[in-house]
């Protein structure tokens, strides 16, 4: 088995090698910043066994609806079968946007990568925000 | 002649994106050896980060079974950091590790004074090992 960091070599049970059980990510997420100007609120959810991921951002109208993305789940370690987090990226023409998201504590810290593809000369640029499950139970 | 700007957030009509000097804010406080705070880390033991001008180099040199194990020198996007952490915000950088039967994608950043990496690790060996995401903390050496 090869490694570039010793937590890498573990032992995988053929039986218990699988899908990450990825339910502590599905669900609605909030930011906890009511002041945020980018991502407010990410849906999450499977469809026919694929997880998705729905942003909505904030505009200067309004809520702005990215879309759908496909998620990439991720576990704690490599022997981990529990969801810890998720990748996925927006191609909006003008600019790209990278989420990773990391479950911390039952918020995700979202980390959000914008990169301009335009002759804006914006530079790229670097977000982390938390986001709360919206559970509805109080 | 003023350009009308495209955005899909409120944030991609900050100004300050389109200052040149956001660009490499505070960016020597990234720049250095830097040590995992755990000393039992199983991971990332070190952290070298080298500046060549707007250009940033990441190498690191993880925990081995014998002896440590060096990730090669690995170009890093530089990413305007638009938080302010404790009045200390710092440009972010994002580098990419490919080893053929895995890819480390990492970010780094200072939050008061500790480089925090976050990394997302891909298997591409069949080896059935997860994909994972870890997180450390590093402290500068002197």
């Amino acid at each position: 088995m090869q490694f570039t960091q010793i937590c890498d070599w573990v032992d995988i049970d053929a039986a218990s090698a699988g899908a990450i059980d990825r339910a502590g990510l599905i669900g609605a997420w909030v930011n906890s910043n009511p002041n945020t100007k980018g991502v407010a609120r990410l849906l999450v959810a499977e469809s026919k066994g694929d997880l998705s991921v729905r942003a909505y951002a904030i505009g200067p109208d309004g809520l702005i609806d990215w879309g759908t993305a496909d998620v990439t789940v991720f576990g704690s370690s490599p022997a981990s079968r529990v969801a810890a987090g998720f990748t996925c990226r927006y191609d909006f023409g003008f600019a790209e946007t990278l989420l990773q998201g990391m479950i911390l504590k039952g918020l995700i810290v979202l980390a959000q990568f914008h990169s301009f593809k335009d002759d804006s000369n914006r530079v790229a640029f670097f977000v982390r925000e938390y986001f709360a499950l919206d559970h509805g139970r109080f | 002649m003023t350009q009308t700007l495209r955005f899909k957030q409120s944030s991609h009509l900050d100004p300050a994106l389109s200052d040149p000097a956001t660009r490499t804010l505070n960016a020597d406080k990234l720049i250095g050896r830097w040590v995992n705070t755990n000393s039992e880390t199983q991971g990332i033991a070190e952290i070298v980060i080298q500046r060549d001008g707007e250009e940033f180099c990441v190498s690191a040199a993880g925990v081995g079974a014998d002896c440590p194990i060096a990730w090669p020198p690995t170009r890093a996007r530089v990413l305007a950091n638009l938080e302010e952490e404790a009045g200390q915000r710092a440009v972010a950088l994002a580098a990419t590790f490919e080893f053929g039967f895995m890819t480390a994608e990492t970010y780094l950043r200072i939050n008061k004074g500790v480089l925090v990496i976050v990394l997302f690790s891909t298997f591409r060996d069949g080896s059935g090992r997860s994909n994972y995401v870890n997180r450390e903390f590093y402290y500068r050496q002197q």
